[in-house]
């Protein structure tokens, strides 16, 4: 098992440092900080300074080595927008993030499990028809729009919700329903596959046998083992969400890396973007890597293959 | 049965509960709250923020050296009373207000000026002018208390000017013994200013608050206990927030107007904030020698084919006026604004029929193709329409033009240094309001100019010789009866080139709760509203009309 840990961070290791080159150069291809911070009028004597005080005049091979050689001591520089080292940055909205995230996934939970196994109990019913639609709605429809619409409802109209930004229970709300929203389709689509699998197997027909009652088999019996497909994608769905929350950090002003990722691509910010996305690199390999160990300590299958 | 029972109870009550805070908030009317698209570096230190956010954020707390004029816009009397230039114009005298101080207690001097001055010109300042600052100032002097002295490097005939907010941020005042004392990081967590409201808390990417001072304020003594910047990137949710009294102010579009009226919300306008121009870059190069873009009979039909009423009756939804000549606003100084006034409904008028015999006399009855680079510059997303507009008008006189959208961040860089990319083609862009047009006219067309639309210094044309002689004659006159004709001399070469182009005047556009702040008037040409919160009545002592 520790060999099985150590080689998978060994893997991440190397998958960060690809990162960190890739998003190096993705960076620097669309425009330079400098450009952003000058005025109208300033000139090329200006620019110049500015690149100088910003540490851009290296050449770009020599930024990369100072930028990899800070990272491998957790030093991944200073934001040219924020004057504060960009770790610090993060880690200060990184919180935001994550309490939205729980939060979301335990909404889709809450709302793709029961609509799965009712899909799957009654395939080919209307009720699987009505599942199936609110699958297609969930994906079709932009987190956006989404969030727009139930700001008007929910705020302008009825004015039970706040619009938008953090603060106390009330303001999750919103924010949770979008961001949720479009992980139930997915969800609800793979328990209910997942539930067709179990009740057409033996041991179900088995409990029928026994006598015991549908509700028992499917929920108790049933569901419990269709969910380990769904537990398994776990660190998918938690990537899905720091690295999707972008728009719903957006339209609910709510400060989170989502929106810190969006900052800093607009302000073409190199230290910054290189340490949001180097960190939720991190953070991703990091929950992926929890799951498959969980996973591989489950099915020993899984850490001797 | 029982869990489920147990669980939706539960989320009854959790959502019953969580009713409450929103009420509380909604409820309180001592706190002035604005929506913001942005709040910039939020970053409480005058030397790390550029010119907008710092008059949206940071003009709260700290005052400037040279004010506005409240009501025409411009410059005006700041933490200075008043100011001298000297004989020779290389100095400037300021005379600082008797009896200010910071929100730690201590008297603000000429040696906080000073001390100020050099901070901002400082090799770590990002403040926008902080470049031009370190060109222009020789040394500085402190005379007295209240009195400090510039020396400036040359005759720089609107010096002050570029000390007020109305144009940049480097006039802003810091206190020197606090910052020497404390240090920068200090600061930066815990500012301390002049103006008329204190730092309380910063949360990044969230919100800013402040509190009033509780002494009268030169700039206006606030009528709200607490101010709160809000940073809400998204403009819907900013006027919903408006709306529902979350805010009482949001920054807004002008595509929101028709929303924000229809909603029973106030729009509150501020005139001569930008003007939106068109350019051809590069004319001058020996490579577009024949570009029909080289005939000044095209170009001025061109602008003729733009029905600019149509822009702002459809575009700007009735909030823009026709503009004056480029770089020119009607609290411009050292400009016959009535000329212009004259100028802008002759020169600028739509006339097809006009437009296309010019087109026919250049050789060009078919048309031609036209590459143009529509982008925005930040804060006005709406460049992005009038370019549109503009392309539709100029297809309409036969024109093929190939539209470019490009990102502002994409584009900035290709307009200085070599403009090889641009060379030949027409693009947007903007100017932002200031009093005085002469720096945006030498970053524009000035040889020696980031953009020099006319020539460079090896490549200098007749027009760009012409232009550059006009240019300096303006900056080198001391006699200010004789800089205001040598200024329209300089607009006038600039208006018959027909190469920098005025499309509209724009304004700032804000939406309004009228149950949460009573009327009052913005400073024209300065679209934030860092110096005006002070001065923002409750709803009850200033009813909206």
């Amino acid at each position: 098992m520790q060999r099985y840990i150590l080689r998978r961070l060994l893997q991440g290791a190397v998958l960060l440092f690809v990162l960190a080159i890739v998003i190096f150069a993705l960076a620097r291809v669309t425009g330079n900080p400098a450009d952003l911070l000058l005025p109208e009028d300033a000139t090329r004597e200006d620019r110049a300074d500015l690149l100088r005080t910003l540490g851009l005049d290296r050449p770009v091979h020599e930024q990369l080595v100072v930028f990899l050689s800070g990272a491998v001591r957790g030093d991944l520089g200073q934001s040219i927008r924020y004057r504060k080292p960009a770790v610090e940055v993060f880690f200060e909205r990184l919180p935001n993030t994550l309490t939205l995230v729980p939060l979301s996934l335990i909404a889709a939970i809450l709302v793709s499990v029961p609509l799965g196994v009712l899909a799957a109990v009654h395939r080919g019913t209307l009720i699987d028809r009505c599942c199936g639609a609110v699958a297609v709605l969930g994906i079709a429809t932009p987190p956006f729009w989404l969030g727009i619409v139930l700001i008007y409802v929910f705020s302008i109209q009825l004015g039970w919700l706040p619009s938008a930004r953090m603060g106390g229970p009330s303001h999750y709300v919103l924010p949770v329903v979008t961001l949720s929203a479009f992980l139930v389709a997915g969800m609800m689509r793979l328990v209910r596959s997942s539930m067709l699998e179990v009740l057409d197997s033996e041991f179900v027909k088995l409990a029928r046998i026994k006598g015991l009652s549908q509700t028992v088999v499917v929920w108790k019996h049933c569901l419990r083992n269709a969910l380990i497909p769904v537990v398994t994608l776990f660190g998918v769905f938690f990537a899905l969400l720091v690295t999707g929350a972008i728009v719903t950090e957006t339209v609910f002003a709510w400060p989170g890396v989502g929106r810190l990722t969006y900052e800093a691509v607009i302000f073409r910010d190199y230290p910054l973007l290189q340490a949001v996305i180097l960190l939720k690199g991190v953070i991703v390999l990091g929950v992926n890597l929890a799951v498959d160990v969980l996973y591989a300590y489950l099915d020993p299958r899984v850490r001797y293959a | 049965m029982l869990i489920r029972l147990r669980v939706l109870v539960g989320s009854a009550l959790w959502l019953l509960v969580a009713a409450f805070p929103h009420l509380a908030t909604a409820a309180d009317t001592d706190t002035l709250i604005i929506a913001l698209d942005t709040l910039g570096a939020q970053v409480m230190d005058p030397i790390l923020d550029t010119r907008a956010p710092h008059a949206h954020y940071q003009a709260p707390i700290w005052d400037s050296l040279v004010g506005f004029d409240l009501e025409k816009g411009g410059i005006g009397p700041g933490a200075a009373e008043r100011w001298e230039r000297g004989a020779d114009g290389k100095s400037w005298t300021f005379f600082l207000r008797k009896g200010q101080r910071f929100h730690n207690g201590d008297p603000v001097t000429a040696h906080d000026v000073k001390f100020s001055l050099e901070r901002i010109m400082l090799p770590e300042s990002l403040s926008s002018g902080a470049a031009a600052l370190r060109r222009a100032v020789d040394r500085i002097e402190v005379l007295d208390d209240l009195t400090v002295r510039i020396h400036t490097k040359g005759v720089i005939p609107h010096f002050a000017a570029s000390l007020s907010r109305a144009v940049f941020m480097e006039g802003t005042v810091m206190p020197k013994s606090y910052i020497e004392k404390v240090g920068a990081k200090t600061f930066r967590d815990k500012p301390v200013g002049s103006g008329p409201w204190k730092f309380v808390r910063n949360v990044p990417g969230d919100r800013i608050e402040y509190e009033a001072v509780d002494y009268p304020h030169w700039r206006g003594t606030p009528q709200f206990k607490r101010m709160t910047l809000l940073l809400v990137p998204e403009q819907s949710t900013r006027l919903a927030m408006v709306r529902t009294g979350e805010a009482s102010i949001a920054s807004i579009g002008p595509e929101a107007l028709k929303e924000v009226r229809a909603g029973g919300m106030k729009v509150v306008t501020v005139p001569g904030t930008m003007q939106a121009v068109y350019q051809f870059w590069g004319l001058y190069r020996p490579e577009v020698k024949g570009s029909p873009l080289n005939d000044v009979r095209v170009r001025e039909a061109l602008s003729l084919a733009i029905d600019r009423q149509q822009i702002i009756d459809h575009v700007m939804l009735g909030e823009a006026r026709m503009p004056l000549p480029f770089t020119v606003y009607r609290y411009s100084i050292d400009v016959t604004i009535p000329r212009w006034e004259d100028w802008s409904k002759t020169a600028l008028r739509y006339d097809l029929p006009r437009a296309k015999k010019l087109l026919a006399e250049a050789g060009h009855a078919n048309g031609f193709r036209l590459t143009f680079w529509n982008t925005a510059l930040p804060g006005t997303p709406f460049m992005v329409q009038i370019g549109e507009a503009v392309a539709g008008f100029w297809e309409k006189l036969g024109v093929k033009v190939e539209m470019k959208g490009v990102e502002w961040g994409v584009f900035d860089p290709m307009s200085r240094g070599e403009q090889k990319g641009l060379v030949g083609t027409a693009s947007m862009y903007r100017t932002a309001g200031r009093p005085e047009p002469s720096p945006r006219y030498i970053t524009t067309l000035n040889s020696k100019g980031v953009q020099h639309l006319f020539g460079e210094p090896d490549n200098c044309p007749a027009l760009c010789q012409e232009s550059d002689k006009a240019y300096e004659a303006v900056v080198s006159e001391r006699d200010d009866a004789k800089r205001l004709a040598a200024t329209n001399r300089m607009l006038d070469v600039a208006a018959k080139s027909w190469i920098v182009v005025p499309i509209v005047e724009g304004m700032g556009y804000w939406a309004i709760n009228p149950k949460r702040v009573g009327f009052f008037k913005p400073i024209p040409g300065r679209h934030e509203f860092g110096d005006v919160a002070e001065r923002m009545p409750r709803p009850e002592q200033r009813p909206w009309p």
